[in-house]
């Protein structure tokens, strides 16, 4: 029994978005009738309101740590120093468990941005509210909580006969009974990735798989504009004999899902003439982005 | 689960007992003819009635006007070329019209019932000396019909044609109120109302996607059509189902003298037609094909297999086919087909990927028109309508597919009736049986299926039954009223999913077989007038309410073939349209020049857009209707039409202004936004120049103010989860990404669209049967990079580390030559 688990959303077929095949369809024929021009153009957008942001993540046996910027205009120049401008300083964060409470610190005052929370880990099964109140007096709460990890059965690496040596991890998941499980995939190549990153099409539900066992596969990911040459040859998107890779097998909630969901929707229609309108789904009251617990299990292969 | 405590009714009976009182009304209608119903006159009036056609293809003409000199009143044929008139015994002088054909006078003497067939010669377009005469030439002043617009199809060959494909869709954009989408949208917009609100009848059956390719290229074959009639305001009561106009298209019946052979050849695609007799006037047929041949280009030896396309291809084709038999004087069958598809398919060279994605339309439809008697004219039709789209892929063992489609079983008994010369009755019902196949989804590899919920169909029985009269009350003073019932019912099979505030399935409701779901039930007034106020002049008014039962969901910002009709149901009200409109209409010198002034005021209820953020796999194992938002509209403008009928050098100049909005409580914060069609100016200039016998000249020029769209006012930078170990101080990550807060919905203007085509056709000297002509069109004269959409690029400068946003215009077509040539033997 082979299944992608990616292939589950309708709009997404390993990892390639169905809109876009329209978008493939109407460029292969205008490529091959004439060609399709492109220009830059100064759009005058309207003055926008700014917005306090909240990046939040709580994991089993993790300190919290809370991202707090603002929203900057679209064409505001973005690099690590710029990204101090939209830095929020000197907030009160704090997270509550229910019980107990503990206030976050700011990590580097000289940056702000990053608040970790000293005293208190994360537990599976508990709840967690986040309170922060700005400086500026901006006031933004958010509630999430930890679901129990589900492990995969088994995970591998599979080649893809016309490409020697490339190929995509595989897995087998045993979904749990209960309705209402909702996953993300990340993978890391060690010695190669930096970090875990998640493949095009990684927030999953179990809305068509609920108790189900059964095997899927995940393409790469790359890192947002990416330059590495594995990403921009036909390596893309795959993985290699050789590679040893990290697969984090996350449990996720349900505002999660909704909110990288919408996320990556955005981004993929972004370019996208067919595509529609994503805003993010935040599960922030008094400020856009996500506060998030989460669990997880990690799995090693060698690609072989 | 629980089931739902309604009785199981049947539609008609439905109908008969809550419509009891439509047919106490036409009684009452018909009563008040009563005298001049029967054969017998009273006093000592008769009925002059026949057929008029071609002389040299015997095809029927519609609209040809039959005038009576003496009374200086008339009328015109019906779509089967039939007339009747009745008025007192005397000496009379009929003179009989049609467009681009010569005008013809007969002297009678009336004092019985007598039958006047007449066949009328066309006049060649291309004669210097004669005049192109339109019949009754001030037909627009005179008429009650506002906003109704006869498309001559043979001067539409003339007009620039993209890629060398004559685009009846197209040429209806250059009249005002009518507006395009712009390339690469396959949807026309009427008098702001969404591109489902246009009904397009091809022979009667109904057409759900009437373009190919996105809309590059319309479905209708010009080389089949004959007639193309819009109509875009005061509908009156034999249509009905949508709110915005009527595309009303009729296929030819073919030459039932002798066989012709028609065809061509154009940069795309190219055409063929064989027309003749099976008898000698009596029965005739017409097939014509039309297919592009861009994917025979797509392989070897003209793409190698290693290359990146090889094994991608799209064609499209069109098959049009229509028989003819005239069975008697008094009867007459016809039977009219049509099948469309495109094909788009692509084969991934690397890891076996595939994919198939056809799309189109097949219609059916079977007429009998039958004359009970000189005045009463009946055409009876069955019609099937089907429209598919699918998408199939396959990789390895895997295999997904996703379909859906709609498809219409229609019945229509239609009467008209002509009392006496002052009034002309329509009347009839219409049944439809609509089944709807919203997006399914079917996965599976090997055996294995996923579990993407059953396969959805939702059945509705729709019907209305409608009177008409057009009535001229005095010489100057003329109405037409008409009412038009209509009901529609969701039946079962069909299972409700009950959502919760978090949108968790709480409960499902079975309906079974044939169960009603959801009835509505409406009478529809149309009214419009006309008022002559002076010679070659007359002020026009129409107030009309319509209702619509099947509404499209469009998940894009633009229209596509995977758009999914869906019917009203508990959650989906039918949509309501009422429209008010008033016209001043004038000609000048001797009807060579028309001119029009038109405002209208539109109201829309109940209208229907996804929710924001929707995606398409929420509508799986659920019902779509769960996932939309209802709200408002309106649309007021003023259309402005100048146009030279007649002489070497015709055309015409139309200007619309209108604002289109809409307001939901549940997008835009509950704001009033601009409809994505809304277009504050709108100009279109078409001018044809007849040369010689040899050469006709044509431009046409298109100015509309830019699309309304949503752009992203700021941004927000997220890091994504990560592993806090290599978190690198606290600075952002490598994988992190920007995503963008959106400002108002439709509020940014993209830049005006304006062409320039223009055209040349080349007719070749006529050899025994053998005609030919080149036409070399050239689209986007001063190839304007029209804007097509709109994206923000991000680019990572790598020496500083920077990301860098630029927006960027896509425009799809710079100046396309083309030619074709098209002959005919």
């Amino acid at each position: 029994m082979v299944h992608s688990l990616n292939a589950l959303n309708t709009r997404s077929f390993f990892g390639i978005n169905h809109q876009r095949w329209f978008r493939i369809i109407v460029s292969l024929i205008t490529v091959s009738v004439i060609s399709s021009c492109e220009k830059d153009i100064t759009l005058d957008l309207p003055q926008a309101e700014q917005k306090l942001v909240v990046e939040g993540y709580i994991t089993p046996g993790q300190p919290a740590y809370v991202f707090l910027s603002r929203t900057a205009g679209v064409y505001d120049p973005l690099d690590s120093a710029s990204l101090l401008n939209y830095s929020v300083f000197n907030a009160t964060v704090f997270i509550s468990d229910g019980i107990n409470t503990d206030t976050l610190v700011q990590v580097d005052p000289s940056v702000g941005y990053l608040y970790i929370s000293p005293g208190m880990l994360g537990q599976v099964g508990n709840t967690y509210t986040l309170t922060v109140i700005t400086k500026e007096g901006e006031t933004a709460t958010a509630i999430t909580h930890i679901d129990p990890p589900v492990a995969l059965d088994s995970v591998w690496f599979e080649t893809i006969p016309e490409l020697d040596s490339l190929g995509w991890t595989w897995a087998r998941l045993t979904d749990p009974d209960t309705l209402g499980n909702r996953y993300r995939w990340f993978a890391k190549r060690l010695g190669k990735d930096d970090d875990f990153i998640a493949p095009i099409g990684s927030p999953t539900e179990d809305k068509f798989y609920n108790g189900l066992s059964f095997d899927f596969a995940y393409n790469r990911g790359e890192v947002p504009y990416s330059d590495a040459e594995d990403d921009n040859n036909i390596e893309e998107g795959y993985f290699k004999l050789g590679d040893t890779i990290v697969v984090k097998f996350a449990s996720i909630t349900k505002d999660s899902y909704e909110f990288w969901r919408a996320a990556e929707t955005q981004s993929s229609n972004n370019g996208n003439p067919f595509g529609s309108i994503t805003p993010l789904i935040s599960n922030i009251n008094g400020g856009i982005g996500i506060w998030e617990g989460y669990s997880f299990t990690l799995d090693t292969l060698i690609a072989q | 689960m629980s089931f739902a405590p309604r009785q199981i009714q049947l539609p008609f009976m439905k109908l008969i007992t809550r419509f009891s009182f439509v047919s106490v009304i036409i009684c009452v209608l018909l009563m008040s003819f009563q005298p001049a119903f029967g054969q017998d006159q009273s006093g000592n009036k008769y009925t002059i009635s026949g057929y008029i056609k071609d002389a040299k293809s015997g095809e029927s003409l519609f609209g040809a006007g039959v005038y009576v000199k003496e009374l200086q009143r008339g009328t015109t044929t019906n779509t089967y070329g039939f007339y009747s008139m009745t008025f007192e015994k005397g000496e009379y002088t009929l003179v009989f019209t049609y467009i681009g054909y010569i005008s013809d006078t007969v002297k009678i003497s009336l004092d019985r019932n007598i039958r006047i067939n007449r066949e009328m010669k066309e006049i060649s377009y291309t004669t210097e000396t004669v005049e192109i005469t339109a019949e009754q030439a001030d037909k627009n002043v005179q008429s009650t019909q506002m906003g109704k617009v006869d498309v001559d199809v043979e001067m539409m060959k003339t007009l620039p044609a993209f890629m060398g494909e004559v685009d009846l869709l197209k040429s209806i954009q250059l009249l005002p109120g009518v507006q395009s989408a712009g390339e690469g949208n396959a949807g026309f917009y009427v008098r702001g109302g969404g591109p489902d609100q246009n009904l397009i009848l091809l022979d009667e059956a109904v057409v759900y996607n009437a373009s190919h390719l996105f809309g590059f290229f319309s479905v209708f074959n010009s080389d089949a059509i004959k007639d193309v009639s819009l109509i875009k305001g005061g509908m009156p009561a034999q249509y009905g189902g949508r709110l915005a106009s009527v595309l009303d298209i009729t296929m030819k019946e073919g030459n039932n003298r002798e066989t012709h052979m028609e065809g061509g050849i154009g940069y795309v695609a190219s055409r063929f037609t064989v027309e003749g007799p099976i008898k000698k006037d009596t029965a005739s047929f017409i097939i014509s094909a039309r297919r592009t041949f861009i994917d025979l280009f797509l392989r070897e030896p003209f793409i190698s297999k290693d290359s990146r396309g090889y094994g991608n291809s799209y064609y499209f084709y069109d098959l049009n086919t229509k028989l003819n038999y005239r069975l008697s004087d008094k009867d007459r069958l016809y039977f009219s087909g049509y099948l469309g598809r495109d094909v788009f398919t692509f084969n991934g060279l690397d890891n076996g990927f595939k994919v198939r994605i056809p799309w189109g339309n097949a219609t059916a439809s079977l007429r009998w028109n039958h004359l009970f008697s000189q005045k009463m004219f009946m055409n009876t039709t069955l019609v099937l309508s089907d429209y598919k789209f699918s998408f199939e892929a396959v990789q390895q063992k895997f295999d997904f597919r996703l379909f859906s489609g709609i498809r219409d079983y229609n019945a229509k008994v239609d009467f008209s009736y002509f009392p006496n010369i002052m009034h002309h009755l329509k009347f009839g019902t219409n049944y439809t049986y609509h089944i709807f196949t919203p997006s399914n989804v079917t996965a599976q590899s090997g055996d294995t299926k996923f579990d993407l919920g059953d396969i959805v169909k939702l059945y509705s029985h729709e019907v209305a039954a409608y009177i008409n009269d057009d009535w001229d009350v005095t010489d100057k003073f003329a109405v037409s009223y008409g009412v038009r019932f209509s009901f529609f019912d969701q039946v079962g099979p069909f299972t409700r999913y009950v959502k919760d505030a978090y949108g968790a399935t709480t409960d499902t409701i079975e309906y079974s077989r044939g169960k009603s779901i959801a009835d509505y039930y409406h009478a529809e007034p149309r009214l419009s007038m006309r008022l002559v106020t002076g010679k070659y002049q007359s002020v026009k008014a129409s107030v009309t309410q319509n209702y619509q039962y099947i509404h499209l969901a469009s998940l894009s910002s633009v229209s596509l073939p995977t758009d999914v009709w869906v019917p009203s149901s508990t959650l989906v009200k039918p949509q309501i349209g009422w429209q008010y409109a008033v016209g001043y209409f004038r000609n000048f010198k001797e009807n060579v020049w028309e001119t029009s002034v038109e405002v209208y005021y539109k109201d829309l209820k109940n209208q229907i857009e996804y929710k924001e953020g929707a995606q398409p796999e929420d509508d799986i194992k659920n019902n779509q209707d769960n996932n939309f938002v209802f709200g408002t509209g309106w649309s007021y403008g003023a259309e402005f039409f100048v146009k030279k009928a007649k002489g070497k050098f015709n055309g015409w100049i139309g200007y619309t202004w209108s604002k289109t909005e809409r307001k939901f409580a549940d997008l835009n914060k509950g704001m009033t936004f601009p409809a994505k069609y809304d277009r504050r100016h709108d100009i279109s200039l078409v001018l044809v120049y007849n040369l010689s016998k040899k050469w006709t000249f044509g431009a046409t020029w298109v100015y509309a103010t830019g699309n309304s769209m949503t752009l992203p006012v700021s941004r927000a930078f997220f890091n994504g989860p990560i592993d806090l170990t290599q978190l690198n101080g606290s600075n952002p990550t490598t994988s992190g990404q920007i995503y963008y807060e959106y400002g108002d919905r439709n509020s940014y203007r993209m830049a005006a669209y304006h062409r320039l085509d223009i055209s040349a056709t080349l007719y070749v000297k006529k050899k025994k049967r053998f005609e030919s002509s080149w036409n070399f069109s050239i689209y986007n004269v001063y190839s304007r990079m029209n804007p097509y959409f709109i994206y923000l690029d991000e680019k990572v400068d790598d020496s500083t580390n920077t990301l860098k946003l630029q927006a960027k215009q896509v425009s799809l077509f710079p100046i396309i030559p083309s030619v074709t040539y098209n002959f005919k033997f």
